[in-house]
């Protein structure tokens, strides 16, 4: 288990260099493969709850370490309206709230049904849009939500869904490699004699 | 609940507190310190990514002319090949040549750079191009091309540096409509994910008298850009009970960045 939990946590630290190198797809509606949040998502379901708070953390800060932005500059009297940028750590949140709602289906994870965790996991991807979204909206005003941003959360969602069975069964190999189940209650109904 | 969940809980809580505490120089110590830890990732990546493109460009053309030999059977059949890279190469020479007019006739200190990935995040309009302090460039700088101004440099590392584009609803410029005493704000707006980009020219009077195809420039007030960049074109004014918004198309090509310049010097404000 602990062997598993430390894998886990370098996995998530590789889906950020990994994510580096992922392209948007601007004619695709903008949307892109969100490597991080997709791993993050996958690992959060197969771990107790303090490890999936760890990577949550984990997740939260070294995405906004990425990805905030700095203050823009200037005279304040003739940039007097500026753009409100998103504190560092709002992420944290976010990626906690994902988590504790992957963690919601567990059980139904643990029996070997990988497949609602995977929706789910989609989901919870276009929630997580749209709470950052939300909150931009909340801390800068005014709400404007076009179509095309709907579509571009939509097919983000989408585009990162396809990808969980593929991590689902990394992080099963990795489970077997060290001696470790992620579906316990699947493998206990196998194991046990039928009459 | 188990204890052991509710002290992982608080100290999650305890965590995340700390983090949206933290001042804005220590969130760009935290920066720093994430992007040198994984700049030997990013280096050995842009040289595999570098190698693997060409490698890829390589079998691309190998297949091409095999497909050509296969057709015309001759030497004829590389001629077509030759005159695409020809006028690839003339292209991109024209290019350079441009670039390179612009930098001569610019009265800025400039420095050339490569845009080296293009929307890293998914709700800025940020580019990343491939210099940084080893070129003397500091954030709150602004960035050139050829074809009017492209953004503000926000975070800078050693050897890349991100740059906040004119589209974003976080980077304001200062702006004059020519021909007119109108100034306003400049800025990019939220939402705009297809198609080209406009930009929003706040704060202008209500009784401005624009008319669409009026070019809109910076006014070097504020202390961040210098004066007289072209922004864009205006497109169309909405007058409002107070104030005047117009509309306005930018004069840079937003999806097909290649060089752009980082202006080293700040320009004097106005007097």
């Amino acid at each position: 288990m602990t062997r598993y939990t430390i894998i886990t946590v370098l996995l998530v630290l590789a889906s950020f260099v990994v994510q580096q190198f992922v392209p948007a797809f601007t004619g695709w509606h903008h949307s892109r493969l969100l490597i991080v949040q997709l791993v993050f998502l996958c690992a959060a379901v197969t771990v107790n709850q303090p490890t999936m708070l760890l990577l949550a953390f984990l997740c939260g800060s070294l995405w906004d370490a990425q990805y905030t932005l700095g203050p823009h500059g200037g005279d304040p009297e003739i940039y007097s309206q500026p753009v409100e940028a998103l504190r560092f750590g709002y992420s944290i949140l976010l990626f906690g709230g994902m988590g504790f709602l992957m963690q919601g289906i567990q059980p139904l994870f643990r029996q070997g049904k990988w497949y609602f965790s995977a929706l789910l996991s989609g989901i919870a991807v276009f929630l997580y849009l749209a709470g950052e979204y939300g909150i931009i909206t909340i801390v800068r005003g005014n709400l404007v939500l076009t179509h095309a941003t709907l579509r571009q959360m939509v097919w983000t969602s989408v585009l990162t869904m396809l990808l969980s069975p593929l991590v689902f069964w990394l992080l099963s190999a990795i489970a077997r490699r060290c001696h470790h189940s992620i579906f316990p209650e699947a493998n206990l109904k196998r194991r046990r004699p039928s009459f | 609940m188990k204890p052991f969940n509710l002290i992982a809980l608080l100290l999650f809580v305890g965590g995340a507190t700390w983090a949206l505490t933290r001042s804005e120089r220590t969130v760009r110590e935290i920066q720093r310190g994430y992007y040198s830890a994984i700049s030997p990732f990013l280096k050995s990546g842009s040289t595999i990514e570098s190698s693997t493109r060409d490698f890829l460009t390589e079998v691309r053309h190998s297949k091409d002319l095999e497909i050509e030999l296969a057709t015309i059977k001759g030497e004829i059949g590389r001629l077509p090949i030759i005159e695409s890279r020809c006028r690839e190469l003339e292209r991109e020479n024209a290019q350079l040549r441009h670039a390179l007019d612009f930098k001569q006739g610019t009265s800025f200190e400039v420095v050339a750079a490569q845009v080296i990935r293009r929307q890293p995040a998914t709700w800025w309009q940020t580019v990343e191009i491939d210099i940084g302090e080893n070129r003397l460039i500091g954030p709150q700088l602004a960035v050139l091309s050829n074809e009017g101004l492209v953004g503000i440099i926000d975070r800078v590392t050693e050897t890349r540096s991100s740059v906040v584009l004119l589209t974003d609803e976080a980077c304001q410029v200062s702006a004059k409509v020519e021909e007119s005493p109108e100034v306003g704000i400049l800025s990019g707006q939220r939402g705009l994910g297809d198609g080209s980009p406009m930009l929003r020219l706040r704060f202008l009077s209500r009784d401005a008298m624009l008319q669409p195809g009026q070019r809109v420039f910076t006014t070097g007030r504020g202390s961040v850009f210098q004066a007289n960049i072209l922004l864009g074109t205006i497109v169309s004014i909405e007058k409002g009970a107070d104030d005047s918004e117009a509309l306005v198309r930018p004069s840079v090509n937003f999806a097909d960045l290649g060089t752009v310049f980082v202006v080293l010097k700040q320009s004097e404000p106005p007097k």
